[in-house]
């Protein structure tokens, strides 16, 4: 028999359980499916030929590495980031130290950076796709037209689609960064900008070694963000290039959406996302590692 | 004043106006990058489908409502197209998904993320860890098993099976971002409110709730923004019965033609809630991106 006293503290004990209850059969109802697809990675699962139905161990993931468009689509996926992480921070850390300054009106800019943000990237990828046209009727043709640039087959050649990516991811993106690092600016401590000030420091030596390793968390956050969601960049691919031409813009994604939905390969497919996901951990897992050490460091 | 002097001032007045022009260049340039689009394609969506296509490009012209019409009747579909978008269907379907979505994870969130925030138990770190790891999956890996399974039980092309799906996108955000808003609060009123009698279930309705209201409103906002803004859940578990807009406007580019003024007034038209809320929400945006890492 228990005494009031223990009774009372088992309902303590398992009362955040049952406040967890709800959420966690949603998350249960989430980790299933996972579960599942990671299962069928391991089978030879046809949508179209449920006969064929087989466990095969590791054979999709050994097919898809001898697969030649699996290199070019790594290549694709691991340069693109790159390029996209670089062109992105850059920018948005130029953006942010612009803004940062006395700017009239930044505060109407800042709200405007939002738009770009917070509309559905599938969107904004029409909205590139409606000006990228490679006709003449296409408006951002037509103003490169005035700086003496011939017009781009945007989504037709291999070069134009990669940039045509590459530039509405930005559009999509930079704000994110620009607005992270304006944040990080505005909340830096004052002291070490008069000490700096004191010793004589002009403006390019405060911001290589005052500003820059004091927004290094920052810095290392965004590059995180951008690098795990660049890595499964699909929404914009998708609505523009299909991954095209000739595969020049299939990353692993592209590519794991391809075998899944349009050949109904659900096993290979599967198998694939299983090769981005890890992909994806092992980057973030490494950046993370640099996050833990930048704040470490400043704090 | 001396001439030397005098050259010192005017060089110096020169260094102030390069500069100034230089930061006008620089504002207009950052404005004209970030809202051109949304007047070109707001242009683009009022013309006629002649100015459309005429080069050069038109910024003047005689406006149309034909465009956003079609959208609302269907009418002036693509000759040879097959499919018809529903848009207004389309629009009705974002509204019921994105709000079951959102009030469904809200309902299960607040009190795990109560036992979050005010709790210690076995386990806790892991769950948090389990909840943060979401972040990290491509959607792929979730869609390729919920699409066989959605099959095989009858939720494909359904808007519950939509709301479910799209837990994965709003329930860790929602607890991840309610346990930031409640750890906020000061625990001395929790205890004040415990001494004066109120049980656990007291503690959260009358003290943790009331106070993070406006934390509670910007995650529900925040939640509705990310699930309206879904493509590729809905791209593979819905149907054309239950698509939202962004699968919609999509539906513009078929196999033998792009309608481009339609496409440009879905668009717009797609994305005009989400302009609207994220001026409301603003201050919090880059809180909910990075869930909750940069306040």
């Amino acid at each position: 028999m228990s005494t009031p006293r223990t009774r009372h503290w088992r309902r303590e004990k398992a009362l955040p359980y049952l406040l967890l209850a709800p959420a966690l059969v949603l998350l249960a109802g989430m980790i299933y499916p996972f579960g599942l697809g990671l299962y069928y990675s391991f089978t030879s699962y046809w949508l179209q030929y449920p006969n064929r139905f087989r466990f095969v161990w590791f054979d999709n993931y050994v097919d898809l590495m001898s697969e030649p468009l699996f290199a070019r689509a790594l290549e694709f996926t691991l340069g693109f980031t790159l390029a996209a992480v670089v062109v992105q921070v850059g920018l948005g850390l130029a953006v942010a130290l612009f803004l940062h300054g006395r700017i009239p009106g930044r505060s109407v800019i800042r709200a405007l950076m939002l738009l770009p943000l917070m509309i559905p990237p599938v969107i904004t990828a029409l909205m590139w796709k409606i000006m990228m046209a490679s006709t003449n009727a296409g408006i951002l043709n037509y103003m490169l037209s005035f700086v003496g640039v011939d017009p781009v087959n945007w989504f037709g050649s291999t070069q134009g689609a990669v940039a045509s990516v590459l530039i509405i991811d930005t559009w999509g993106n930079l704000p994110f960064v620009a607005l992270i690092l304006l944040g990080g600016l505005q909340a830096l401590p004052t002291e070490p900008y008069e000490a700096a000030r004191v010793d004589g420091a002009g403006p390019a030596a405060i911001l290589r070694y005052v500003t820059l390793p004091l927004l290094s968390p920052f810095l290392v956050l965004v590059v995180l963000f951008r690098t795990m969601d660049s890595l499964r960049i699909f929404d914009v691919i998708y609505a523009t290039t299909q991954g095209g031409p000739n595969d020049a813009t299939t990353n692993l994604h592209i590519m794991a959406y391809q075998y899944s939905f349009q050949w109904y390969q659900m096993g290979k497919g599967m198998a694939q996302a299983i090769v981005l996901l890890l992909l994806v951990v092992i980057v973030s897992y490494l950046l993370m590692r640099l996050w833990n050490r930048a704040s470490e460091s400043t704090s | 004043m001396t001439s030397q002097a005098v050259s010192y001032q005017r060089a110096l007045s020169y260094q102030r106006y390069v500069r100034n022009v230089a930061i006008a260049g620089a504002t207009v340039l950052l404005l004209v990058w970030t809202v051109f689009p949304f007047v070109w394609i707001l242009l683009t969506s009022l013309k006629s489908p002649g100015d459309m296509l005429s080069v050069p490009p038109k910024f003047v012209f005689t406006p149309t409502i034909d465009n956003y019409a079609a959208l609302v009747i269907g009418e002036q579909r693509g000759q040879y197209s097959s499919t018809r978008p529903d848009f207004p269907l389309f629009f009705l379907n974002s509204m019921i998904i994105s709000i079951g979505a959102v009030a469904l994870s809200v309902v299960a969130g607040i009190p795990a993320a109560y036992a979050l925030a005010r709790f210690t138990f076995p386990l806790k770190g892991a769950l948090a860890f389990v909840l943060m790891s979401f972040r990290f999956v491509p959607f792929i890996a979730f869609v390729i098993p919920l699409y066989i399974l959605y099959q095989q039980v009858g939720l494909y092309n359904t808007h519950a099976g939509l709301i479910l799906a799209y837990q994965l996108i709003t329930l860790p955000f929602t607890i991840w971002m309610l346990r930031s808003f409640f750890m906020e609060i000061p625990l001395e009123i929790q205890e004040a409110a415990k001494i004066d009698g109120c049980s656990w279930f007291g503690v959260l309705a009358r003290v943790i709730l009331p106070l993070s209201l406006p934390g509670i409103s910007v995650t529900v906002i925040l939640g509705f923004m990310f699930c309206w803004n879904a493509f590729n859940y809905p791209l593979m578990l819905a149907g054309r019965q239950t698509f939202p807009v962004t699968v919609g406007a999509i539906q513009f580019i078929s196999y033998e033609q792009v309608l481009w003024g339609q496409m440009a007034a879905a668009t717009i038209v797609a994305a005009l809630p989400q302009l609207v809320l994220s001026l409301m929400v603003q201050k919090y945006i880059v809180r909910g991106l990075t869930m909750g890492a940069v306040k």
